[in-house]
């Protein structure tokens, strides 16, 4: 059977599409799947050091296109993570060379391969953006409670609807405290604006940088906040689709409770 | 926390994010009816061929416009008729 291919972004940079595609390919390896995360920006290549596999790139994706090299020869495989590949970007090419019936040719050859190819889109909604939703099945929209980030999700959302694909959002970096104080979209009110379907929420985690700086799987750490919301959002994509989504939360106190049901009352 | 949000309550302050949610509510709309420069023109051009079939209009006094207000926007044109065609003038169509 054909495996899926998915497109992670987001419109606007900087939200956490890379830390998203990263986590939730190595959250799917771990759970057995044969996984190739492709890094779609061409000439900004960030994938390969956030995943800690720089030092190991000899091809890349523009190569696989241009012929100069196989799929396979051009896959990095991950040492830590079994089943996990990357396939890395070109830092020296421009976005250009890369056209949507590529990435289709692509994308029908990585679905013989692998079970879930994740494709992880540049910033914006030029080239990069069209080679990356031109062979995608399925999309994930990542946004921060910030307005300047949904509404760029919603741009891209409408992109993707002329697509006839119906994405779903993960909306990272929420602090729990500043939406109980008010001073933070909560998902609810996120979602009410776009009108879509959630995929996960991801808590603000000092534990992405620090996993940035080394290199290192952020789902490998152990009491990651973030890192398991990656889990279950992979678990969602591979056959859970009805997990159930917990809402971050500062503390699961009885008074917070208390004052939680008292405010919803107003 | 609790302390703040109820200093907020008494001096009826709003939540920042309340003000978050109705500007990007906004500016969602606004993004949505930006049009191209040209599109209004050509449909000006339809317009004028589909009324003209059956009234005599001033083409060169009709407006056509986008107008937009906090609760809603409008498609608005506006033409002077001079007169209704003949029946037996209608294209047969």
């Amino acid at each position: 059977m054909d495996g899926k291919v998915i497109v992670v972004t987001s419109g606007k940079g900087g939200v956490g599409k890379t830390t998203v595609t990263a986590s939730i390919g190595a959250a799917l390896a771990l759970q057995g799947k044969r996984v190739a995360v492709v890094d779609m920006d061409i000439g900004l290549r960030n994938l390969d050091v956030v995943m800690g596999l720089e030092n190991r790139i000899v091809f890349n994706i523009v190569d696989i296109i241009q012929g100069k090299c196989k799929l396979k020869q051009a896959a990095i495989k991950d040492r830590r993570i079994d089943n996990l590949y990357l396939i890395p970007a070109s830092q020296s090419h421009e976005k250009n060379v890369i056209k949507p019936e590529n990435m289709v040719w692509l994308c029908s050859k990585m679905k013989k391969e692998f079970d879930f190819t994740l494709l992880d889109c540049p910033a914006g909604i030029e080239q990069g953006f069209k080679n990356s939703i031109a062979a995608a099945d399925q999309a994930i929209v990542v946004c921060t409670p910030e307005v300047s980030s949904v509404r760029d999700a919603d741009r891209v959302i409408g992109l993707l609807y002329a697509r006839n694909i119906t994405p779903k959002l993960i909306i990272n970096r929420i602090v729990p405290k500043m939406v109980e104080s008010g001073d933070m979209l909560s998902h609810d009110d996120i979602i009410e604006v776009l009108s879509i379907d959630l995929v996960g929420l991801v808590e603000m985690d000092d534990k992405v940088v620090v996993s940035t700086n080394t290199g290192t799987p952020l789902i490998m750490q152990k009491d990651s906040k973030a890192g398991n919301a990656f889990q279950r959002i992979a678990m969602r994509l591979d056959g859970h689709p009805d997990l159930p989504i917990e809402n971050p939360m500062d503390q699961k106190g009885f008074w917070k409770r208390i004052s939680k049901k008292f405010s919803r009352k107003n | 926390m609790k302390i703040n949000a109820l200093l907020k309550k008494l001096f009826n302050k709003t939540d920042s994010k309340d003000v978050a949610k109705k500007r990007l509510k906004f500016a969602l709309i606004y993004d949505k009816l930006e049009i191209r420069d040209d599109m209004l023109g050509n449909l000006q051009q339809d317009l004028i061929e589909v009324i003209s079939r059956y009234f005599e209009i001033d083409k060169k006094s009709i407006v056509l416009d986008i107008q937009r207000s906090d609760e809603c926007s409008a498609l608005v044109f506006n033409t002077p008729i001079l007169s209704a065609k003949r029946i037996q003038e209608q294209p047969a169509a």
